[in-house]
């Protein structure tokens, strides 16, 4: 997608999976949310953003989760962010206050069942 | 046919004959002479054998034809061949040779005097015109009583015949000879015009059917001349149909052949001529012969002329036609013409409606109003633009002379009238430019700058004015703001300062804004190399052009000493002789700190200047100089130094009198309020200082120009990071990488080095969002680390915009990471400064 960040999505279970790796600022944040973004069929339950190989978040990178929150909201889709407890990622996204805007998850699969449902 | 081809009875042509040798010539005569001779005597022994009167007369005698022709047609010097001829024939048959030179001399005086007769009467051979023929009838008929008289006078005369048949002689000369002028003459005159084409070419089948009526002429002729009855008349139309259909080419051989055929029949006694003595059938058969030759003739002629004349009448008709046709094609030319004119027309009247719309919309842009006065009847007519200028709407009122100057402002109104009326007087068109203010319905005043003209008739009588007003208040606005920031940011003030580690310069630089001129006020910044610098301000007492203008030479004399590294003190000096100078009546004052950075030592000289402010921890202290007059003050003056020391962070602070001297202020007052503000802001950076100073210190109307001159001794501990990035998004990576690289070298724990990283990132990007249009800029970087803490500063130039969108998440990302966080909003942009102590984590 861009040279400091790099985006695969493939799809599970019904939900459309991006894993990001790389840094995500000013310079991307909007690229990113577009190419993510797109990549959602309205048929998805929803999406996981795997930002485990994530290491540079700003705010850029939090108001782009929050928009991409809230777009699927209105498709009545559901995203979940995977970002490790202890986590650089995990950290920014607490000091920002983005559990207000957004579900993160410890791990891919409790993300996942968070968007498919299951137990 | 050319009306005029045929020949009128041809001159004496000179031949080319006259140019050949002599004896060539002669010779040549001599042969026409003999040939000529030998023509008309061969003719004439043919003849001869129709003789009636002795053997010497015939009633047709051709030889006489002959020769009125040749003489017609070659000349009449050709005479001595017919004398030669007639001799040689009436040699033999006269009397004697007296008689026959006799006969001989009428035989050729004969034919001279027909030619002479025919020349005077421009007759033409051709034979193409009737009266061609009456005249040629009158000839034959008058001058051929000549030879017969003579001829028929020397047969008596010689005893040939009796005295009593002299006018039977007489008789058939004259008809013999007659005839020969009257039928052959004409018949070798169509032949020779024939061949020399004078006549219109020939028709198809032409000759054949000429020789067919020939031939039956010939026929009826014959039938005629031996029939028993008297006949001869029914040739009559058949010579009429020769001369209808062939004019004179038939005219000729048809008369020829029925006057012979006539002539044999009389000669014969044959036919009609069987009866009657010799008279009556001279009398007869001449007058037949006359009659059918002239009949002929006669209407040859004139189909002649009747074809002349429709050929004429179609020529003039082809040449109507041509004139027709030239005339249309002219008309249709002009009205092609004209259908092109009213195209262009109508062209240019678009163009034209184009044009106004244009105008119009030009002069709303240029804020030009147009008017016109009709002077007869007082009627006022105002341009829309021109209501607009005026704070009214377009056709809000009826526009008088009266009611537009009421508009305009009570002392100038005089001028307009004595510039109106002194046009008026004059009878003059042209009105001189003038400037003057309006006062609008909502109190506002406006400039105008009008251009007028009268129209006058041809007698000078003026009938109408019109002309233009321009708003020209905002040029008169800028135009006072321009002419001083332009002298001043051009000649006076330094663009920029050197650049110089570990000093930061800010200056700044406020015109009055009363009054025009520019102010007398300076700065300097003058790096002498070796970490010395020299601050310099002054203020030259005065305003305008003068003043500006020695402040130039001062700036640039000080300027000029200071590097050639005189101390402070001597460059005063030099200075204020060099004012003594150049302006005797002038006074200025001039402060002038030599800075040595790694010192932190400064050196002030004042010459009459307020003292400069040091700021530090400390506060805010003035730096006392040594008490010195102005410069151009008096006699020459010492300008004693003083010292002082600095701190690495200190700021040296400098001003001009129009900071602290106000009318509504003490200067003890204004200098202490100056110390307080400086005070209160002593962490601020120079240029933040400038503008927080100025912030407290004016307020409404500047009086005075100030100058201000801030410098701050900025730390140069090695290790400090400083960046210039691009104010754009895509430089925000590179600049963590370096600023992570610092950090890193400058062993900050990893943790500590994120929130920093992160926390500056933040501060950039807010920068690059809100602070620029999308022109380009740049944000400035500076990071420093002091045994506990790390201190990065994130600054930018922009004007500082509310923050659009979602802009409190950053700054609660920043305030998280760092331990303190500034913000300072200025009008030269904005600054960040974030504190992180070093070993202790501050996010939750």
């Amino acid at each position: 997608v861009s040279r400091l960040a790099d985006l695969v999505v493939e799809e599970q279970d019904g939900a459309v999976v991006a894993r990001v790796s790389g840094e995500i600022d000013l310079s991307n944040a909007g690229t990113l949310e577009r190419g993510m973004l797109d990549s959602v069929p309205n048929t998805a339950a929803g999406m996981v953003v795997d930002l485990t190989g994530v290491s540079y978040l700003d705010s850029a990178g939090i108001r782009m989760l929050g928009e991409m929150a809230e777009r699927l909201r209105w498709r009545e889709q559901r995203l979940a962010v995977v970002a490790p407890e202890g986590s650089r990622v995990r950290g920014v996204l607490r000091m920002a206050g983005a559990q207000d805007v957004v579900a993160f998850e410890d791990s891919f699969d409790s993300a996942l069942r968070a968007v498919v449902g299951g137990p | 046919v050319d009306a005029n081809r045929g020949s009128e009875a041809a001159a004496d042509v000179r031949t080319a004959d006259d140019e050949r040798p002599d004896a060539v010539r002669r010779l040549r005569i001599v042969a026409g002479y003999v040939l000529l001779a030998a023509v008309y005597g061969l003719t004439a022994f043919l003849s001869l054998r129709l003789a009636l009167v002795e053997d010497n007369i015939t009633p047709l005698w051709p030889p006489t034809g002959i020769a009125v022709a040749a003489l017609l047609l070659f000349g009449t010097r050709w005479w001595p061949g017919i004398a030669l001829g007639a001799l040689a024939v009436n040699l033999p048959i006269t009397a004697s040779p007296f008689a026959a030179a006799l006969t001989a001399i009428g035989n050729t005086l004969a034919p001279l005097l027909a030619v002479w007769i025919l020349r005077r009467a421009r007759f033409r051979t051709e034979l193409d015109r009737p009266r061609d023929v009456v005249v040629l009838l009158f000839a034959a008929l008058s001058s051929m009583v000549v030879s017969a008289t003579i001829g028929a006078g020397t047969l008596v005369l010689s005893d040939e015949v009796g005295a009593d048949a002299f006018w039977t002689s007489w008789s058939v000369w004259w008809a013999g000879d007659s005839m020969g002028v009257l039928v052959v003459a004409p018949f070798l005159l169509v032949v020779w015009n024939r061949a020399h084409h004078r006549y219109p070419p020939p028709r198809r089948l032409e000759w054949l059917e000429l020789f067919v009526v020939l031939a039956l002429l010939a026929a009826v002729s014959v039938f005629a001349v031996t029939s028993d009855a008297s006949m001869l008349f029914v040739a009559l139309p058949f010579v009429g149909w020769a001369a209808w259909r062939f004019e004179q080419s038939g005219a000729a051989p048809a008369a020829l052949l029925v006057s012979s055929a006539a002539t044999w029949a009389a000669v014969g006694h044959r036919g009609p001529f069987q009866g009657g003595d010799l008279v009556d059938r001279m009398i007869t058969l001449q007058g037949f012969n006359a009659t059918v030759a002239f009949t002929a003739f006669f209407l040859a002629a004139l189909v002649s002329e009747r074809a002349r004349s429709r050929e004429a009448l179609e020529r003039g008709a082809a040449d109507l036609e041509a004139r027709v046709q030239r005339r249309t094609t002219e008309l249709s030319d002009a009205n092609q013409r004209l259908a092109s004119q009213i195209a262009e027309r109508r062209d240019a009247e678009s163009r034209l409606r184009r044009s106004e719309r244009q105008l119009a919309e030009a002069h709303e842009i240029a804020r030009i109003g147009a008017w016109e006065w009709d002077l007869a009847t007082g009627e006022v007519m105002w341009s829309e633009e021109m209501f607009r200028i005026h704070g009214v709407e377009p056709g809000a009122f009826e526009v008088t002379f009266d009611k537009a100057v009421e508009f305009v402002a009570e002392a100038d109104r005089p001028r307009i009238r004595r510039n109106t009326e002194v046009a008026l007087e004059q009878r003059r068109a042209d009105v001189p430019d003038i400037e003057y203010r309006i006062e609008l319905p909502d109190g506002g005043t406006k400039h105008l700058h009008a251009r007028s003209r009268f129209s006058l008739t041809d007698d000078g009588t003026p009938v109408r004015m019109f002309g233009i007003v321009q708003d020209v208040t905002e040029r008169h606005e800028f135009e006072r703001e321009h002419r001083i920031a332009d002298t001043l940011q051009r000649s006076l003030l330094p663009s920029s300062f050197p650049e110089m580690d570990g000093v930061q310069v800010a200056a700044r630089y406020l015109p009055a804004e009363l009054g025009v001129a520019a102010g007398g006020d300076w700065y300097d910044v003058i790096a002498l190399g070796g970490g010395r610098l020299v601050l310099v301000i002054g203020d030259v007492a005065g305003h305008g052009l003068e003043a500006a203008s020695l402040m130039g030479q001062l700036r640039t004399a000080v300027r000029a000493y200071a590097l050639e590294g005189h101390a402070p003190g001597a460059v005063a000096a030099r200075t204020d002789a060099l004012m003594h100078e150049v302006a005797e009546e002038e006074m200025a004052t001039l402060l002038l700190v030599a800075l040595d950075v790694e010192a932190h030592a400064a050196t002030i000289v004042s010459a009459g200047h307020p003292p400069p402010i040091a700021l530090g921890p400390g506060g805010a202290r003035l730096l006392e100089a040594e008490l010195a007059p102005p410069l151009g003050f008096g006699q020459r003056a010492r300008f004693g130094a003083s010292s002082a020391t600095l701190e690495t962070g200190d700021m040296v602070l400098l001003y001009t009198d129009g900071l602290i001297d106000r009318h509504d202020l003490a200067i003890d007052e204004g200098l202490g309020r100056l110390l307080a503000a400086a005070d209160a802001n002593r962490d601020v950076d120079p240029e933040v200082l400038c503008d927080r100073i100025l912030a407290a210190m004016v307020s409404g109307d500047v009086s005075d120009d100030i100058a201000l001159l801030a410098v701050c001794l900025t730390p140069t501990a090695p290790g400090d990071l400083r960046m210039r990035i691009p104010a754009e998004p895509d430089a925000l990576s590179q600049m963590r990488r370096g600023l992570a690289r610092w950090l890193d070298a400058a062993g900050v724990p990893a943790d500590v080095q994120g929130d920093v990283v992160l926390a500056s990132s933040e501060a950039a990007a807010n920068s690059i969002r809100h602070a620029y249009g999308p022109s380009r800029a740049w944000v400035e970087v500076e990071a420093t680390l002091s045994s506990d803490e790390v201190r990065v500063v994130v600054r930018d130039r922009g004007r500082w915009r509310a923050p659009r969108g979602r802009g409190g998440r950053g700054l609660a990302v920043i305030e998280a990471c760092m331990g303190s966080v500034e913000i300072e909003r200025g009008g030269s942009g904005t600054e960040v400064r974030m504190r992180r102590p070093v070993g202790t984590k501050v996010a939750p």
